[in-house]
């Protein structure tokens, strides 16, 4: 496997330099290199050849990611287990998998029931990075993701498609990491923008910051930034959401690179944060994790890249060898300008979800191009592409509702809204279910009270009347989920309208 | 402002973003010993004390304020 030999390579040639710093401790590659070996040994010597899929216990520590490395030179997969989720969910999650063996660094592990790998004290072994020779549709890593049945939905990735996203971004002029740059790991690890941020960093022999569990996260952010002088930052666009009131104080010359995904980038505030970073390239990526972390992006640049849909920035193109496909219910690629569902098609593409296969039927299809068959992933996002080929994201297909027969797209609501309010604050647009079984418009605002008059009037200016919200609540801390992104079911909990 | 006072204004500050009162306030405090005390609720305190004390806190002094003790030396400094 290309991509693991490249690894091998790359950590054999940069033994002196940093790979890691946790919590201000700094690792080397040949820390690295021996922690890999160790863990490497143990596996060979207790797991059989036959087991795959290995449960691997997140920490914050270089034992979890040498785990990582050690499989892959091994053929296997992780399964990765967030230490700070309920053991129940975790213990699910193996079920699924059928997973017998669990690596963990912790001192006591809460997976007795299964066989413990305990990485973290492991008698020295020899130095051992050579890749086993194994097949490219072998599993390199399952991640879950909540499923709306309320069972965890799992997506396998193989080798092969982690290779196809190294060989897209290889691909990519713009963006190529040295071994001298400092690079921020905010993911935790069952969150797959977590292999972008651990992988391309091992690539180039560069250094990974880690964010310690219980820090808090913005603050430690904008610390790394000033005083290790990261050069290269991958981040969720909620972050720069809260340290947007400290703006006008960070200055960082250094950042070279500033990449965004997993969810919407709006363009006042990336104008604001481009600010803030007078050297850098902004990038806004987009992929779901079905597609290998990422599928393409939009070069960003407050001058002269900036294009938006509803506040939104665009998503772009695709990236090499993946294909975008903008669709309508019934599968058939709509006009240019035209909104439909974006289906993805590739090398990065899932096999399908998880022992799922009626969930894969809903997911997947495929397409007659030129006489090949092509395999498609509906992403459930809308899209719509523009005359220069870049595509625009318009919504969620879920947060499409229909009010009183009205297609309504709560993303437009919401930026409407956002526009009006004097307080930069995070606003969301609801369906909600009222007791005779209708669709009713909820804004749910994350404030103190105010008076949204001003607000309303706006809107009623800007939206036909059965796009107007009827209820509102503030709610001084909107729910997220896991991942950081906010938990829309949970926050409909906050609109009982029924009588 | 004494120390008591400054103290029982954060603590003010504190129930009404996590909406409940069950901890004591120290110097050594952390967001360890305190339920529901995590990032997004942190940004939520600063955002109330900050109103409470009408006082606006510097990135810098945020970036290391470490437990209870450190945020009410920064509140006083801006007093």
């Amino acid at each position: 496997m290309e991509f693991v030999k490249k690894l091998q390579e790359s950590i054999q040639e940069h033994a002196d330099h940093n790979v890691l710093c946790i919590k201000g401790t700094s690792h080397t590659y040949t820390d690295f290199a021996k922690e890999i070996s160790k863990i490497r040994a143990a596996i060979v010597r207790d797991i059989e050849d036959s087991e795959k899929l290995i449960g691997l216990v997140t920490n914050d520590d270089i034992y979890t990611y040498a785990s990582i490395i050690a499989l892959w030179l091994e053929g296997k997969a992780y399964v990765p287990v967030n230490p700070e989720v309920p053991v129940e969910r975790n213990l699910t999650v193996f079920e699924l998998t059928e997973t017998k063996y669990v690596i963990d660094s912790s001192e006591t592990s809460e997976y007795n029931t299964f066989q413990i790998i305990t990485s973290s004290s492991i008698p020295e072994a020899e130095i051992n990075l050579i890749p086993k020779e194994f097949s490219g549709d072998q599993l390199a890593y399952i991640l879950f993701t909540s499923g709306t049945t309320g069972l965890p939905k799992g997506v396998p990735i193989t080798f092969d498609n982690v290779q196809g996203l190294v060989h897209a971004i290889e691909a990519e002029p713009e963006f190529n990491l040295v071994s001298s740059d400092r690079c921020l790991q905010m993911f935790e690890l069952t969150f797959d923008f977590s292999v972008v941020t651990y992988l391309f960093p091992l690539l180039s022999g560069s250094c990974m910051y880690t964010i310690p569990k219980g820090a808090i996260k913005y603050f430690y952010i904008f610390k790394l930034i000033k005083e290790e002088k990261l050069t290269v930052l991958t981040m969720v666009p909620s972050i720069i959401n809260y340290l947007r009131p400290y703006f006008t104080e960070i200055n960082a010359p250094d950042v070279r690179y500033c990449s965004f995904g997993g969810g919407a980038l709006h363009s006042d505030i990336a104008k604001e944060w481009s600010d803030c970073l007078p050297n850098c390239k902004i990038f806004n990526y987009y992929g779901p994790t079905e597609f290998t972390v990422y599928s393409g992006f939009y070069p960003y640049h407050k001058e002269t890249h900036h294009k938006s849909h509803n506040g939104i920035i665009a998503i772009g193109t695709p990236q090499k060898d993946t294909l975008y496909l903008v669709v309508n219910e019934t599968n058939e690629e709509v006009a240019i300008g035209e909104t439909g569902e974006l289906c993805l098609a590739g090398p990065q593409i899932t096999q399908g979800y998880w022992k799922n296969r009626e969930k894969n039927a809903q997911s997947f299809f495929t397409r007659k191009e030129d006489g090949v068959a092509i395999r498609y992933y509906k992403t459930g996002d809308l899209c719509l592409k523009d005359e220069e080929g870049d595509h625009l994201y318009v919504g969620r297909a879920d947060f499409q509702v229909k009010i009183r027969g009205y297609r309504v797209e709560l993303a437009e609501i919401e930026f409407h809204a956002k526009e009006k309010s004097h307080k930069k604050v995070n606003i969301v647009a609801l369906d909600i279910t009222n007791d005779l079984g209708n669709a009713e418009l909820g804004l749910a605002i994350e404030s103190e009270e105010f008076n949204t008059d001003e607000i309303f009037q706006y809107l009623r200016s800007k939206v036909p009347s059965y796009m107007v919200p009827m209820h509102v609540r503030f709610i001084k801390e909107f729910p997220h989920s896991i991942n950081g992104k906010i938990d829309r079911k949970e926050l409909r909990k906050h609109f009982d309208i029924t009588k | 402002m004494d120390k008591a006072e400054i103290l029982s204004k954060v603590k003010e500050a504190f129930v009404s973003v996590l909406e409940h009162d069950n901890f004591e306030l120290s110097d050594e405090t952390t967001a360890n010993d305190v339920d529901g005390w995590e990032s997004i609720t942190h940004m939520m305190i600063i955002n109330e004390v900050e109103k409470v004390f009408s006082i606006k806190f510097k990135l810098m002094d945020l970036m290391n304020m470490d437990n209870v003790g450190d945020l009410i030396k920064t509140i006083q400094s801006e007093l």
